[in-house]
């Protein structure tokens, strides 16, 4: 169950964090914090820098240090409308996708019943 | 939220001082790591305050990690190759200080570069280069004495294994010999070697001190760092060498 998630979420991590980006600047710690609120729980919080760095090479974020009284600058990542283009394409092809499998699932419990499951052999000439 | 205590921070220090090391290794450039280092210790730092282990953030390889994030910096060969000039820089000043020192006190006319000397030169450059790395382990050796232990152990062990398959290793032999005109050579080569490494230390310096300060920090520890290990070489040689003779005359 658990590999399950994590695969799915592999999948989908990415445009999460740009989601959670456009929403409002933050940074790294924060966004995990904010995915964890959402219901999403990452195994490796560190995972989302990789993709962070994927998303600023592609021009979709940028990062900024913003100056902290308690230590070092603190990194932040906005949204580019670069950015803002690619999510709305996420958002158009991940919907026609869930709905897609919500459709085949939901067909799977209303149509199928356990006991005759097994397929009938074709006997038309 | 915990305060931390000064076990957890030099965990969390050296965990990313390892990552920094690798991704200089395999050449992001100097800012961007540095950035990259300063992101991951604050995550580190956060996620212990709020009572998550280091495994949490990095997994459970944290070299995995560092490999995967630095796959994503478009990394390049020849960054990671400025790392020979120190190595260069520290091993021609070292060798050509003691020939210089040889030629002068001692009442000989050519100088002989053993394989123990040239062991010693290989091996601290590589163990200063390489030890960091050592901080991967810190989610699971906890302690710097730990690791330091585990090192040392697997070096002990090794040679134990070599020894016993019956490997024997003549330190006293001679790589090189050269006489007084190539140590001039050598003795101006690695001052130009020295010039450029401090003038690149003091570049890459983030201080609020003005160049001549930081130049003047940068060739003492230099001059220092050379001297220091020009004694260890010389008394380390001396007392391989009254061991390995003490050796044969008891054996």
């Amino acid at each position: 169950m658990e590999a399950r998630l994590t695969q799915l979420l592999k999948g989908t991590l990415d445009m999460c964090l740009l989601a959670t980006i456009a929403q409002r600047p933050c940074y790294g710690y924060e966004m995990v914090q904010r995915l964890a609120q959402q219901g999403l729980s990452l195994v490796s919080e560190g995972s989302i820098y990789p993709l962070l760095s994927r998303l600023q090479q592609r021009g979709y974020i940028e990062g900024y240090l913003v100056p902290s009284t308690d230590g070092p600058a603190r990194k932040y990542y906005r949204l580019l409308s670069k950015g803002d283009e690619q999510l709305a394409q996420w958002q158009a092809e991940w919907e026609s996708f869930a709905q897609a499998v919500s459709q085949i699932l939901k067909g799977a419990r209303s149509d199928v019943d356990p006991r005759s499951a097994h397929p009938q052999p074709d006997l038309r000439p | 939220m915990s305060i931390l205590d000064q076990h957890t921070l030099s965990q969390i220090s050296d965990l990313s001082e390892a990552c920094a090391r690798y991704w200089e290794l395999r050449g992001i450039a100097g800012k961007s790591r540095k950035e990259m280092q300063i992101e991951l210790e604050q995550h580190l730092i956060q996620a212990a305050m709020d009572g998550k282990s280091l495994e949490t953030v990095v997994g459970p390889n944290p070299a995995a990690f560092a490999e995967a994030w630095a796959r994503e910096m478009r990394p390049h060969v020849s960054r990671s190759s400025v790392l020979l000039l120190p190595g260069l820089a520290y091993a021609l000043n070292v060798v050509s200080t003691t020939t210089l020192v040889q030629h002068l006190f001692a009442p000989t006319s050519s100088f002989t570069l053993t394989l123990f000397a040239a062991y010693l030169l290989v091996s601290s450059g590589l163990g200063t280069l390489l030890l960091p790395l050592a901080g991967f382990l810190a989610g699971r050796i906890k302690t710097r004495t730990g690791r330091s232990v585990l090192l040392g152990t697997i070096l002990v062990l090794g040679t134990l294994v070599a020894r016993s398959a019956g490997m024997r290793i003549n330190w006293s032999i001679a790589l090189l010999s050269w006489s007084w005109p190539l140590t001039f050579l050598l003795v101006s080569l690695a001052a130009v070697l020295a010039c450029l490494e401090c003038w690149r230390r003091t570049s890459q310096e983030r201080t609020l001190s003005g160049q001549h300060v930081r130049l003047g920090r940068s060739v003492m520890t230099f001059a220092g760092s050379v001297a220091v290990f020009d004694l260890i070489l010389g008394i380390s040689s001396l007392a391989v060498f009254n061991a390995c003779t003490l050796a044969c005359r008891v054996f």
